[in-house]
């Protein structure tokens, strides 16, 4: 497989200066090519074919498989349903039309939804982060007794199914009267064991003698939290905040459970919803532009934070 | 590993020990107690609230699954001691939905981290165009995974009108009802198109970390564009291999969105997983004892895997230190 490294080994050992006795006079040509950066190495001529074949064919191939199903949804939320309804496809609607767009508004009450999910997210993200920090924080720094066995029954609740919660957490809820309500969808996820692991991971790498001037100064465990723990951790802090919205934003089954009306629906829970009532074919374009307004925001979120998420996902277990 | 080192003070009336003090340890940690508790008071309401939202529900669903509970008869509640472990082990539908859990775990893993192995390495070199090409990739990852569900359900697998059987028609395979006749396949399919990015990241982090020196130091030596991956970049990849199929299992095992859209479990329990079935026992079949001790088998399942990944996640940061 000649994935990893499309340039030949001579080229590679030149451009980084490793053997240039061997050829200490490049040409203009090489020198040039050198100045613009590695990725013109691969359109040198004996490279060409090489390159099209393992490196830009496949990455094609991948691209059209990923991407056309997305790019299939947002076409057919603007066909009208004689497009859908037909054995001759286009990839580009004909006749492109707003009107899927506007009939889900008609089916389902879409802004209240859309101000559910953005309500639930916000609070809910919110206490999530804030508890989390502070459990970390009393994880790492406070010795409470048996904190160890804390830890660990944080960590067996990470990998605890959340269908497995699910059933207590309804019987409860239900009781408490949070049946079809929003904090009701808000309150059993507000542990996050995922955050508080990760947290406590990053506190225990802070150095000890960062809180040592501000304990002199007697320094509670508050200000030495929020003065100087937390700010050195805005990074770790924001990748938890990243990863709770967007869990929060995509939860399904829990809302699906403890909701009943439209009016206390989130959008994932509405678009179910809508699926229900919209079950011919011809209205499947309805349905990819419910698809489509549920899933843009977060698109664009992903767009502008895109370098911390990356670094998120592997951060905590790979530190 | 701190989590298996003893508590220094392991204090009775917690909730979580089972070691009991011995009696010289709890009277030297009384002199210091109360001005602690006096320091640690502000943050413990954050702490306990935790403790409460992350492990009542656990103990709360043992405690339902030794129970006879069905919510359409509230009367007939009692005692049953281990029946209902007993009884979903003889139902045959728990064995499947265990059985098709295992199936849609391994199969989405394991093709979602052989194409993002690929995928992967392909983007570890630089190209005209590569930031893009990155961003278009990782896109079905951030996927609602309803909308992802439907979008597969609906404009993917319908039988008449669906993308996939348009496609196979042009070579003239004559249309297949996806979703009906391959329930299982076609939620794989769907789920690895929505996971492979994950795998494809985290390879990506992986390829990005090798250092540079050796690599070079292969091509100096002439080896081949597969020795090098072979022998050096696949063991240095080892670590990232085995935490992106742990880590992919621990999500994918809990799949519900996918399986409640695209096959309702269907037909009949052809396609149904555990949280699925969990689901449709306790929600549509009120039997909160069966669905309980259900999930308390699906919990030491996922325990078993999980163990396995945190000794991985540990052997690494020890390793990490000690260096």
């Amino acid at each position: 497989m000649s994935l990893t490294r499309s340039r030949p080994p001579k080229d590679d050992a030149q451009r980084r200066g490793i053997a240039p006795e061997k050829k200490p006079k490049l040409t203009k040509a090489e020198r040039k090519q050198m100045r613009r950066g590695g990725w013109l190495d691969a359109f040198s001529r004996q490279n060409l074919a090489d390159t099209l074949l393992t490196g830009y064919l496949p990455i094609i191939v991948a691209l059209i498989v990923i991407v056309l199903p997305l790019a299939w949804m947002v076409s057919s939320s603007f066909k009208p349903p004689s497009e859908i309804v037909t054995l001759n496809p286009t990839l580009l609607p004909q006749d492109p039309t707003a009107g899927n767009y506007s009939s889900v508004v008609d089916r389902v009450p879409l802004l209240t939804m859309f101000g559910n999910s953005i309500y639930v997210t916000v609070v809910g993200s919110s206490i999530k982060v804030l508890l989390a920090v502070t459990t970390a924080y009393a994880l790492v720094f406070i010795k409470v007794p048996g904190r160890n066995f804390i830890f660990l029954g944080i960590l067996v609740a990470l990998m605890v199914p959340p269908e497995v919660s699910m059933l207590p957490n309804y019987l409860t809820i239900t009781g408490l009267g949070g049946r079809d309500t929003l904090w009701g969808i808000i309150l059993p996820g507000l542990g996050t064991a995922f955050g508080t692991f990760l947290l406590r991971q990053h506190f225990m790498a802070l150095p000890k003698e960062m809180f040592e001037a501000a304990e002199l100064d007697g320094a509670g465990h508050f200000r030495k939290l929020f003065q100087i723990a937390a700010p050195v951790s805005i990074p770790a802090i924001a990748t938890v905040g990243l990863v709770t919205v967007v869990n929060e934003w995509n939860s399904f089954l829990w809302p699906l459970v403890i909701t009943g009306s439209a009016e206390k629906m989130t959008l994932p829970v509405g678009l179910n919803l809508l699926q229900s009532v919209e079950t011919q074919a011809g209205s499947y374009g309805i349905l990819m532009a419910g698809a489509v307004i549920v899933i843009a925001p977060m698109l664009v979120i992903f767009a502008a934070l895109q370098k911390y998420i990356v670094a998120g996902l592997t951060q905590g277990s790979v530190k | 590993m701190t989590t298996t080192q003893n508590p220094p003070a392991a204090v009775a009336g917690e909730a979580h020990t089972t070691t009991k003090p011995t009696a010289p340890e709890k009277s030297r940690v009384r002199s210091d107690r109360a001005e602690a508790w006096r320091r640690r008071a502000p943050l413990m309401p954050a702490l306990i609230f935790l403790i409460i939202v992350t492990q009542v529900p656990f103990l709360l669903t043992i405690w339902y699954s030794l129970r006879s509970r069905n919510l359409l008869r509230p009367e007939g509640e009692q005692f049953v001691g281990l029946s209902n472990y007993g009884d979903i082990f003889l139902d045959s539908t728990f064995r499947q939905a265990a059985l098709n859990s295992v199936l849609i775990t391994f199969g989405c893993v394991i093709v979602a981290m052989l194409l993002g192995l690929g995928l992967a390495l392909l983007l570890d070199r630089k190209f005209f165009g590569r930031g893009i090409v990155r961003t278009l990739l990782i896109t079905p990852f951030l996927i609602m995974p309803v909308a992802g569900a439907l979008l597969w359900s609906i404009s993917m697998f319908n039988p008449t009108y669906g993308l996939v059987n348009w496609l196979i028609g042009l070579v003239g395979i004559s249309p297949v009802d996806w979703t009906s006749e391959y329930p299982m396949f076609s939620v794989i399919v769907a789920l690895v198109w929505q996971w492979t990015p994950f795998m494809m990241l985290l390879l990506l982090a992986g390829l990005q970390s090798q250092a540079r020196d050796a690599l070079e130091a292969a091509s100096v030596d002439g080896a081949s564009a597969w020795q090098t991956f072979r022998y050096i970049t696949l063991p240095h990849l080892r670590f990232y291999l085995e935490l992106s199929v742990l880590l992919g299992a621990i999500y994918v095992v809990n799949t519900f969105d996918h399986i409640y859209l695209m096959t309702a479990g269907g037909p009949g329990t052809a396609s149904a997983n555990l949280p699925f079935y969990i689901y449709q026992r306790a929600f549509l079949g009120f039997d909160i004892g069966q669905s309980a001790a259900m999930g308390v088998v699906t919990v030491i399942a996922t325990i078993a895997l999980a163990l396995l990944a945190l000794r991985l996640i540990f052997k690494s940061i020890n390793a990490k230190e000690q260096s």
